[in-house]
Formats: C-alpha cells, structure tokens, sequence
C-alpha cells in the first residue's frame, strides 16, 4: 500500500474539481451529495440501538 | 526513454564543497534536493525511487524531457558522489542547474500565466499515462531565460484510479488566484505571494469579488465555490472524501476535464496596464541618439574585456536593452526591474524572440525579496542568489539617492557587494547622473533643496574609487551623465 500523499489536498478542494470538471463531475458531486443525505437517515437507527 | 538534454555543469561556484541539503526542499520527505561540487541532486526515499524507475521509462517523460519542459534529471552513479548523505537515500538524481534561481513574486503576469501552463500542460500529458503530481505549486517551476522549466521532479507519481488533482488546492493559492487578481482586478500579485508562502486562499479572495465580479470568468467556480464547499466540509478527512468520490464515480476523465477546463480559463486571462500607464512612461526616457550610441559603445566594451561573464545583473534594466546587449558576452543574464509592467512586456518580446539567457525579474531594488519561508530561509533573499560577475547599474543610482534617500556611500557598497563571489573578474558597470541633468532635478525638485549635498559627481567618483579601481570613464554628449567602469579592490581596504 502507498503511503498517503503528503500534501492536505483540502477535502472541499477535491470535491469543487467534480464541478469544474463539467457534466459528468456535476452528477458525480451529486450523487456525492445524495450519497451523504441517505447515509445520514440510515446511519440514525443505527446509533439508537 | 529519450535521452535527456545534457546537464550542463555551468555554476559550479563552490567545487569540492561537502553536500548540503536545500532549505526549501523538506516538505516532502519522500525526496530532497541537495547540493554538492557545485551541482545538483536529488535524493529518492524507496517508494520516491520506485516511481522515478516508472517515470523515467514512460514515454511522455522522456518526450517533456526532451523538448525542455522538465529539467535535466538522470541517475547519478552513487560511486561519483562524495561523502554521502548520499547514503541514506536508495536512488539519487542528477539535476540540469537551474542558471539563477527565482520566485514566483518576482516574474510578471505572463510569466506567472505561462507557468501556470507548462504545469497544466505537464500534467494533461502525464494522466492519460497514468502518472499524476502530488503538487500544483508555482514552486514547482523555474526559468532559463525566457522559457518556462518544470523542476520537481520528486512530484510525479502513478496516479490512482477515481482520485481527484490533489495539487488542485495548491495550484489555485499560488497560480489561479494571483493571476485572477491581476487580470480582473488589476491588482499586482506580487506583493501577495512574496508575504505568503502558501500563496493566497480562497476565502481571502472571495471578499475581493463580491457583487458583479464574482461573475468575472473563473471566479464563481474556482473561489466562491471552492470556499463554500472547502468550509462545508472543513471537517472532513480527505481519506473519507477521496473514497466517497471514487464510489461517486470520479474517473480520470474527468480529472482530464478539470485540468482541461483550467487550461481554457488560464489561458483566457490577460491583463495589460492602463494606456496612461505607457505615456507617463515615456516622458522619463529622454536620452539624445547621441547619447544612447556612446553608452551602447561604452556598455559594450566594458563587457568584451576579459573573461566571458557567467552572471551579469542588469539593475534597473527597463526595456531590456542593455541586458540584451550583455546576453552576448555572458551565459546568462538577470534583468531586474521594478515596474511590473515594463517587465511584462520585455518577457513577452523576450519569450517571443525564444532568448534563454535573459531572466526578466520584477523587483523594487529599494526593497529586494529577503529570505522567507521556514527560518527565512526556505526562499532564498535576493543578496544571497546575487553573486554576478558583472553588474550594471544604468540610470539607477540617482532612483535609489535621491528618489529613495538611501546615503551614497551605501549604494556604492552595495554595488560593490554584489561582486563578492566574483574575484578579479568583477566587473561594475555605473551610470552618474549629474544633479543638473533634467531627470535627477526632476526627483531633486520632489524633496527639500540642500537635502543630498553628496549627490556630486566628484563625491561619487571618490566614493567609487575606495571601492573600485576606475578603468575608465566617460561623459555622455549631453554632459549630464558620467559612466564608469571599475573593477572592485580587495574588500578589505578601509573606507572612508
């Protein structure tokens, strides 16, 4: 396994380069997003247990 | 692979020295550049070697290589190399010597720019062979002359699949941004990055482009988004991110996009100055035909005699005349200029014309770059790069006298100083410009009369001869203007 790189390349900076990226990056950032959302309804039943 | 162009051992100032490490090459401790018998080197960690051996036989490198866009790199013999901190690192590299090392605080606009697009063309070149940059930084470029050269090597690596730019974030605070703040703001960007090493955030930038600006090509993407999301997910690892986007279907496509889509904006860009800008200008240039042809004459023959320079400085350079002049005699020649727009035009006649031994610099002399970064010494100060062999000093003495009140006898020994490293070969090169001539009254008439008593030419030449023997000297037809040349006596002599 590599070692990770060893600049912090800034999580909002690698996730505004789906954006930039056109078309294809705007559905890859949403569905990121969507992604996000949904894990965080299913992740709540999870942490009452 | 291409052979590589050859590495060419100019510069050795100090043969035999034991090896030093580069105070501005520890971030990545994968790799670390260092510096012995007068040349360069690069030490490889065992990960850092295992890429080079992948870069090194991949046909796009050997192709950048080639056609000069990366430094002179090749495996050095580890048998060749003296004392070792050699030792510690399992591959070491070779490096091509870069003639005078410079920042980017100190190039124009359309260098900044065509920086920005050496590195963007680099790394378009490099994803489709499935290498990356572990970087974007404006640090990561250097100059011979007037032509761009991508120098990190250490920043190459296979990239992974799904995996954005991780030099995006880099490649906005040191590149993007200062040239957004320049074409569309018309703000000089110089200032910005030599008081940040990290160059400038995108937080920081927003606040500038509020209202309509925000609607300026590039902006509302690259800064306003780029802050929102960047504070959105402040506390969000970039492991948990870069795997969430590879599920997302992030691709190399469109890591290809994205760079595509800077090289478009980048390339867009431009600024120019306000036309007031120019006729202002021209007003303080008034030298007669008679005049400039005794000067070249004189310039020139100060340059032929003795040994061919390695390094001229041309202070104050203008419009590059001079520092032309000086590129054929010597390997190399630094023009420092102050106004950031007349540098700008002399890069582009100098990049036009493909003249690699001119190195435009934009520089107040007044106020030369000092050290900055780590302990101040991770970008090298000017005085320390400085060490010329001939130095010229056209119609900047009476500027740095009378228009910034710095004693005389301090310009001269700071002229002299810069021939330090040079020995008997130094070589200076000085224009007087008498008080009555109309430029130097024009700044003597801005300050209180009786302020500069010293400013004479016999108190200049006085000065001039504590420090320098004067081989010769000459008054211009107009009789406003003396030039010397004089080699500089042995430091030590008491002065007075």
């Amino acid at each position: 396994m590599r070692s990770l790189a060893y600049l912090d390349a800034g999580s909002g900076s690698l996730i505004v380069q789906a954006v930039v990226g056109g078309v294809a990056g705007v559905a890859v950032a949403a569905k990121l997003y969507w992604r996000r959302l949904t894990s965080r309804f299913r992740k709540q039943p999870s942490k009452q247990d | 692979m291409v052979a590589p162009p050859p590495v060419p051992a100019t510069f050795t100032t100090a043969p035999d020295s034991p090896p030093r490490a580069d105070p501005g090459s520890f971030r990545d401790p994968a790799n670390r550049v260092f510096h012995a018998d007068g040349q360069v080197f690069r030490g490889l960690g065992p990960q850092a070697a295992e890429d080079w051996r992948a870069l090194a036989g991949a046909e796009f490198f050997g192709r950048l290589l080639a056609d000069g866009k990366i430094c002179g790199t090749e495996t050095a013999d580890p048998e060749t190399l003296s004392a070792n901190p050699v030792g510690q690192w399992a591959t070491v590299l070779r490096h091509e010597r870069i003639p005078f090392v410079s920042y980017p605080y100190e190039w124009s606009f359309a260098m900044l720019r065509d920086a920005a697009l050496l590195h963007l063309e680099i790394l378009r070149t490099a994803v489709p062979a499935g290498f990356t940059t572990k970087d974007g930084s404006a640090y990561n470029l250097q100059w011979r002359g007037a032509e761009p050269v991508f120098i990190d090597i250490g920043s190459f690596e296979p990239a992974r699949d799904g995996e954005p730019w991780a030099g995006y974030r880099q490649f906005c605070q040191t590149l993007l941004y200062p040239l957004l703040l320049q074409a569309h703001l018309g703000l000089d960007f110089q200032p910005w990055l030599r008081s940040r090493i990290d160059g400038i955030e995108a937080g920081e930038l927003r606040k500038l482009f509020g209202g309509t600006r925000r609607f300026r090509a590039g902006v509302l993407k690259h800064v306003h988004l780029h802050d929102a999301i960047q504070s959105r997910y402040a506390a969000a690892s970039t492991g948990t991110v870069r795997a969430e986007l590879k599920d997302a279907g992030f691709s190399r496509e469109l890591v290809l996009a994205t760079l595509g889509a800077l090289r478009k904006l980048v390339g867009r860009l431009d600024w120019q100055p306000p036309a007031s800008h120019w006729s202002g200008y021209r007003e303080t240039c008034t030298y007669s035909d008679a005049d400039r042809e005794a000067k070249e004459r004189f310039v020139a023959e100060a340059l032929a005699e003795g040994d061919r320079s390695r390094l001229v400085l041309d202070l104050g350079a203008n419009d590059g005349t001079y520092s032309r002049l000086a590129a054929g005699y010597a390997d190399y020649v630094v023009a420092v200029e102050s106004d950031p727009a007349v540098v700008d035009q002399l890069y582009r006649r100098l990049r036009a014309d493909g003249e690699r031994r001119v190195l435009p610099l934009v520089m107040d002399l007044a106020d030369p770059s000092p050290g900055g970064g780590w302990r101040g010494v991770e970008r090298g100060s000017f005085a320390a790069r400085a060490e010329a062999d001939v130095v010229l000093a056209l119609a900047v003495v009476h500027h740095l006298a009378i228009g910034r009140n710095v004693p005389l006898p301090e310009v001269v020994d700071w002229l002299v100083g810069l021939l330090t490293t040079a020995g008997a070969g130094g070589r200076l090169v000085v224009e007087f410009v008498h008080p009555d001539d109309p430029m130097a009254a024009r700044l003597l008439a801005n300050k209180p009369a009786g302020l500069f008593p010293d400013y004479r030419r016999e108190e200049f030449e006085r000065l001039l001869g504590q420090r320098c023997t004067i081989v010769r000297r000459l008054e211009l037809p107009s009789g406003t203007r003396t030039l010397y040349l004089g080699t500089p006596r042995d430091l030590g002599t008491p002065r007075g």
